[in-house]
């Protein structure tokens, strides 16, 4: 668990270091991705889906297995509402804030704290949808997804 | 020496005050996916970090998450790369938002506010943000994160060229 944590702030803190180093932590490296007049983030995001799509598929092929012991898995749900709903909110705070919740977390370390308020903006929108969820008639399931639910324990997850 | 040193000490820097190529920051971060893959067998998904720093908050008692603890190195890759690049100049500049906002430091905090609650509640309604779904799960073949990332981009390409001709 414990080797699982420090590996886990190693990858971040390499995943920060690249998130500034690309400027993506920059209002205007965002904000021209959206105007579509730069494809620098386009490029960035896709030739990082193929290398890990890439990684992934050797991986398994190779049936490497993870530091738990068990086989590198990872779900593939099937598209729902909430996944459209939820990600048309989130498109419009992305255009809006010239940044996502990972360059915006890189943005505090460097200095650009204007991230600030995107990250407790971030925190009370979270919260807020916890709590609608919790208040829900009918107990609203988190969607499958990367980040569906809190996750401790972490391999307690259902990973199919 | 010590010129030498000092000379290297400018190179470095320039590398990193000089915008990464995209094909050495994708492959990069590609690369952290599947190294994260191999430790946790999860997604590098940073909005699983913010909710579980939310609900550590509020019942600190189990201790923080890994992935609260992934949260955290971003921050600190962030301060690692300004110091590479020499530019750490703490400051609330917003590149070409300040002069839409006119200088509002209030304005800023109640837009960047705003639009960071709309990306908290969305994302977590949509079960991950740009990495969880629109990196990793892309690169799992995940349907859902397909759906999730044409509907973000698209609706965030379709509000930026909005908000620009309503401005302009």
């Amino acid at each position: 668990m414990r080797t699982q944590k420090s590996l886990a702030l190693l990858v971040g803190i390499a995943f920060g270091f690249v998130l500034g180093w690309s400027q993506a932590t920059e209002y205007d490296t965002i904000h021209a991705m959206h105007l579509l007049k730069d494809a620098y983030v386009f490029l960035l995001m896709g030739s990082a889906m193929v290398t890990a799509a890439l990684g992934l598929f050797l991986l398994r092929r190779a049936k490497a297995r993870a530091l738990s012991g068990d086989a590198i898995s990872f779900e593939r749900p099937r598209p729902r509402g909430a996944h459209v709903a939820g990600a048309a909110v989130f498109g419009i705070g992305w255009a809006l804030a010239g940044t996502c919740p990972g360059p915006a977390a890189a943005q505090i370390g460097r200095g650009e704290l204007a991230g600030l308020f995107t990250v407790a903006g971030l925190f009370a929108g979270i919260a807020l949808r916890g709590w609608a969820q919790a208040r829900s008639a009918k107990p609203i399931e988190a969607p499958a997804g990367p980040c569906g639910a809190p996750s401790e324990p972490a391999h307690a997850q259902g990973v199919s | 020496m010590a010129r030498r040193l000092r000379s290297a000490n400018i190179a470095v820097m320039e590398l990193f005050a000089t915008r990464c190529p995209w094909y050495v920051a994708g492959p990069l971060i590609g690369l952290l996916i599947v190294a994260f893959y191999a430790v946790a067998n999860r997604p590098l998904g940073v909005l699983g970090g913010y909710v579980d720093a939310e609900a550590f908050a509020r019942a600190p008692g189990g201790g923080a998450s890994w992935r609260v603890w992934m949260l955290g190195g971003i921050v600190v890759g962030g301060l690692l790369s300004a110091l590479a690049a020499g530019r750490f100049a703490p400051g609330f500049a917003c590149g070409s938002l300040d002069q839409a906002l006119r200088g509002s430091l209030l304005a800023k905090a109640a837009l960047l506010g705003g639009a960071g609650a709309l990306m908290g509640y969305g994302a977590r309604w949509a079960g991950g943000c740009t990495s969880g779904h629109g990196l990793c799960g892309n690169a799992t073949l995940s349907p859902a994160s397909f759906a999730a990332t044409l509907t973000f981009l698209a609706t965030a390409v379709a509000v930026a060229n909005l908000l620009a001709r309503v401005i302009a």
